[in-house]
């Protein structure tokens, strides 16, 4: 695959999984902060404060997760190519 | 000005009937309850009532601190973008 293109698909990719990971997100903080309760349509200020704190931590996670997960696949590739070599 | 371009357009619309499909489910899980019969209870259309404007003001808010986040993500990268171009 060409490089342009495969950055272009690289691009696309990261798009939908920020739309997966929105939606996700929004699932997750409203299980968390709102109860199903409903007995008005208004969100309470505790709801609203936990929300906002829901979002910021959903995020922060998913950076931090992000970067181990790098991490971790970066080690596994090099650990299986000394592998490989060692047996060549 | 930036034109909303119809790939765009039907991009939203059909982000527009995922909601839709959503709080239904989720409010109908939340509110009702009673299966003694066909027909819906009052208290069950308030409830879901509630439940759909309070779906929306959640999505809402969550939008809002998503967008904000992203925002202060850029000022950082273009913060530290700035300090390298600086010319000495």
């Amino acid at each position: 695959m060409d490089p342009m293109k495969a950055q272009q698909l690289a691009a696309e990719l990261e798009v939908e999984m920020m739309a997966d990971m929105y939606n996700r997100m929004t699932n997750a903080c409203h299980k968390k902060c709102v109860p199903p309760h409903y007995k008005e349509a208004e969100l309470s200020k505790g709801e609203a404060v936990c929300l906002d704190r829901c979002v910021a931590k959903y995020l922060d996670l998913h950076e931090r997760l992000g970067r181990k997960l790098t991490e971790l696949s970066v080690q596994d590739e090099e650990a299986m190519r000394k592998a490989a070599a060692g047996t060549s | 000005a930036a034109q909303v371009t119809e790939s765009d357009q039907i991009k939203q619309f059909k982000e527009f009937l995922g909601t839709y499909n959503k709080l239904t489910e989720n409010c109908f899980m939340d509110c009702v309850k009673d299966f003694t019969t066909r027909e819906v209870k009052p208290e069950e259309t308030t409830c879901s009532e509630s439940c759909l404007q309070k779906y929306l003001k959640m999505t809402q808010r969550i939008s809002m601190r998503f967008q904000e986040y992203h925002i202060q993500q850029n000022e950082a990268l273009a913060a530290k973008a700035g300090l390298l171009g600086q010319p000495r």
